[in-house]
């Protein structure tokens, strides 16, 4: 069967946002003189950053891998490979046009990669957040001091006050992708899912690195252009990939070149990027705090992470996944602490994972080609997925 | 479940192994030649931590199983027994050298990554063998890492419930500050339904006050063995440490560290240095080697390399962290920001800045910096610290590539050889040589 023609509105999200980093948008949004921060992991409220006029970018790699070498003489080679390929990139030049960063401290590394932009190379702008791990009361206080100060001190790099009118206005801009992207990840229920996981994925990525609004505008050519086409990819096998971000769409695109679609993910950069809504009836900061702390489904950092299990299987289940895709970056301390359990509660549920460690950014190569391979063919006869232990 | 072997298990050291091994380990010390007094007195302290959790629960008690940088002093306060995980490691190591490999040679087979910390894979294979202590809670901090979710992971796994309390990243806005003494608050509340009875408040005082007084000790005999020739031997290194870390807030660790200044005060008066000559002052600037228990005493003796300090028992500045002697909670809050070992939940320039005043006070000519496999922290802030080291002080830092606890990791051969190298560095540079000549 041949591929379905190319969505436009997808393709024009890629034109805007290439060449990875400073893409087309980018350099249209500095022309105007305007400042670019960039954030590091998802509890980064962008709204703030987009209230104060400048545009949220997403510390990431893409689709070519990054030789890291460079980088290992800041952050020695036990680090994880997504904080060395930022690093990598920020030395070979390719994040020039940022006029700051926000770290939320989501993990050490990120703490860490924080630490080594701070301390070889500081931008006018650096600032720094917690992200709690624990899902509660005071833990959204906590999160709502810190993003008090981060606001006034944001308001002072940019010269002028965030007002509450300009926070609620990025707040409703910031809920319609969220929006507009829950509804792709609704149709990707169908039976026959009119995108493929990896131009998913290309979506996810244009939202955190395009100007929200010209994003919003793109999704619902986007939305409107499936409606229209009738586009369906007909595959025989339903994947879920989890774990951790992933930026490089040929990994998700290498897997679907088997008869396997990835309908779904649990990623931060993923699923998590689109759910829910800020609370609009909240003033700003609380309905901000009360969202990043407790709006989106668990994640790997917070320490009780039942929830997490909890929503892999609720969405393997939504999603009707054939199998998982549990792709760790190594020295993932979060994910390395939940693959035990994780395993045992997935094949309580008859729903098979597959474990595969990768370098962040790098295709899995033959050996993890070879074990996709074989998965598929244990899906395909169904057999039973053993309990570890 | 896994099948493990009857080799395996014997392998694995129980707490009642550590405490018959420890109680003969301190009749050798008592006759070795050459060591310091205290040197008894220093493991008897730590039988005596061990064989509180080998006797808890048959005195009754409530026993926590914890992480670094936790409040002990209301454990203390309340009568409850604790067990530090990153400790059980350590005296693993020096007890049983063999317990700690079986253990995360378990923990491996059920699946938990070999890049994750040590600490919390020798614990995940204890507790999997049915080798862990009898444990009621597992008790841990935003601090100092990530790897303490494990905490929470592994109390779901064996029924063990659990509490985490939430450290503010930047401590020292008014907010911050209230937020972290609820911390300590909610904490109590937690022990509180767990053992069945009320914190008294007066003994909370008390230990904090005994508490204080040991972190003042343990200033005291810094200023000792910063002098030029430092009088601590190897053997004692790790006295404030095991103090502060171990048994604040006790008598008995008071006890220990005045016999410890004592015996420092004698031996500067009488002239008895840790090495003579001393070569080589070193600092350790991510943790001291555990998972080779005699390498600090080997470079002593064989290239006149002491150890003058360490990144984990410096505390910061005067550490004066009792601002109230009649709100125990707010000065224990207030404690965690200048503790040994804090910095490691800081931002990397903090870390740095104290090794800086370190290197200074101590007069470090070299730095070493034990990379841990399994920890994220130091690998991503070894080099910078490294860098800001030499940039303000000139000290030279050698990387080790190590695991903590694992000493199947890396052989003694290629550590020494790795020395051998730095020392001759050190000794050819000129700032070796100013620093020698003035």
């Amino acid at each position: 069967m041949s591929a379905p023609a190319p969505l436009q509105a997808l393709s024009e999200m890629q034109r805007l946002t290439s060449p990875f980093a400073e893409s087309v948008a980018v350099k249209e949004w500095k022309a105007s003189g305007r400042k670019v921060i960039g954030w590091i992991n998802p509890y980064v409220p962008e709204e703030i950053i987009y209230a104060a006029g400048m545009l949220p970018f997403q510390i990431s790699g893409d689709n070519e891998p990054v030789q890291m070498q460079g980088a290992e003489a800041y952050m020695h080679s036990n680090t994880c490979s997504y904080i060395r390929t930022a690093w990598q990139m920020k030395l070979d030049g390719k994040y020039g046009f940022l006029d700051g960063l926000v770290s939320s401290s989501f993990c050490d590394q990120d703490k860490r990669l924080y630490s080594v932009w701070e301390y070889y190379d500081s931008l006018t702008y650096m600032d720094e957040l917690y992200a709690p791990r624990r899902r509660d009361e005071p833990g959204v206080a906590l999160y709502q001091g810190d993003l008090v100060d981060f606001h006034d001190r944001l308001s002072k790099f940019g010269l002028r006050w965030i007002p509450d009118r300009d926070l609620a206005n990025a707040i409703a801009i910031y809920n319609k992708g969220r929006e507009l992207m829950a509804r792709l990840y609704e149709l990707r229920k169908r039976e026959h899912p009119p995108v493929t996981g990896a131009e998913a994925l290309e979506v996810s990525k244009a939202a955190g690195r395009l100007p929200r609004e010209q994003f919003n505008q793109l999704m619902e050519q986007l939305l409107d252009e499936i409606e229209t086409s009738g586009r369906e990819i007909r595959k025989s096998k339903r994947l879920m990939v989890i774990g951790n971000d992933m930026h490089n769409t040929t990994m998700i695109s290498e897997l679907e070149t088997l008869d396997a679609l990835v309908v779904v993910d649990e990623m931060n950069c993923g699923i998590r990027y689109a759910w829910g809504q800020v609370d609009t009836d909240l003033p700003p900061m609380e309905a901000l705090a009360r969202y990043y702390v407790l709006g989106r489904p668990v994640d790997m950092h917070t320490w009780n992470s039942d929830g997490r299990l909890e929503f892999i299987a609720d969405m393997a289940e939504q999603y009707k996944v054939d199998g998982i895709i549990s792709e760790i970056v190594r020295y993932c301390t979060y994910n390395g602490w939940d693959k035990y359990d994780l395993k045992n509660q997935m094949a309580e549920r008859g729903v098979p994972i597959l474990d595969i460690d990768l370098e962040y950014g790098h295709p899995a190569g033959a050996q993890a080609q070879i074990r996709v391979e074989a998965f598929m063919e244990m899906l395909d006869s169904g057999a039973p997925t053993p309990v570890s232990g | 479940m896994t099948t493990i072997s009857e080799q395996s298990l014997a392998n694995m050291a129980t707490a009642e192994e550590i405490e018959a091994r420890l109680r003969v380990a301190i009749e050798q010390i008592k006759v070795a030649p050459g060591l310091m007094r205290s040197a008894t007195s220093y493991m008897e302290l730590i039988h005596t931590y061990i064989e509180r959790v080998v006797t808890a629960k048959d005195q009754g008690k409530f026993v926590v199983a914890h992480g670094t940088q936790q409040p002990m002093e209301i454990f203390e306060a309340m009568g409850v027994v604790s067990i530090f995980n990153e400790f059980w490691g350590v005296i693993s190591d020096a007890v049983k050298i063999e317990s700690v490999p079986e253990a995360m040679a378990v923990s491996a087979s059920i699946g938990t990554p070999t890049e994750v910390c040590s600490f919390f894979r020798s614990m995940d294979g204890l507790l999997h063998a049915g080798k862990w202590p009898q444990t009621d809670a597992f008790l841990y901090a935003t601090s100092s890492c990530d790897n303490v979710k494990a905490f929470h992971t592994l109390g779901r796994r064996y029924n063990i419930p659990d509490y985490g309390l939430e450290r503010p990243l930047r401590p020292w806005t008014p907010q911050a500050m209230a937020h972290w003494a609820d911390e300590h608050r909610r904490l109590i509340v937690f022990l509180e339904e767990l053992t069945g009875t009320k914190l008294d408040y007066d003994r909370l005082k008390e230990v904090v006050q005994l508490s204080y007084r040991l972190t003042q000790l343990t200033l005291e005999i810094e200023e000792l063995i910063a002098l030029t020739p430092s009088p601590m031997s190897s053997e004692c290194f790790a006295s404030t440490l095991v103090s502060v870390r171990l048994l604040p807030g006790t008598q008995l660790a008071i006890d220990f560290l005045e016999g410890v200044k004592a015996e420092l005060e004698e031996r500067v008066a009488n002239g008895v240095a840790a090495a003579e000559p001393e070569r080589f002052r070193i600092m350790w600037t991510a943790f001291t080697p555990f998972w080779d228990p005699t390498l600090l005493a080997f470079i002593q003796k064989n290239y006149g390399a002491v150890s003058v300090c360490e990144v984990l028992s410096g505390w910061r500045g005067e550490a004066e962290w009792l601002i109230d002697p009649d709100d125990p909670i707010a000065s224990l809050a207030y404690r965690s920001q200048l503790a040994p070992g804090n910095c490691q939940y800081a931002p990397s320039m903090d870390w740095a800045s104290q090794l800086v005043a370190q290197a200074r006070k101590f007069k470090a000519d070299g730095a070493i910096f034990n990379n841990n496999m399994g920890c994220k922290q130091g690998a991503g802030l070894g080099p910078l610290v490294r860098d800001e080291l030499l940039r303000q002080t000139g000290v030279p830092t050698v990387t080790l590539n190590v695991d903590v606890l694992d000493h199947t990791f890396v052989s003694r051969s290629e550590i020494v050889n790795q020395l051998d190298s730095f020392f001759e560095m050190i000794e050819a540079s000129d700032a070796y040589r100013e620093r020698r000549s003035s």
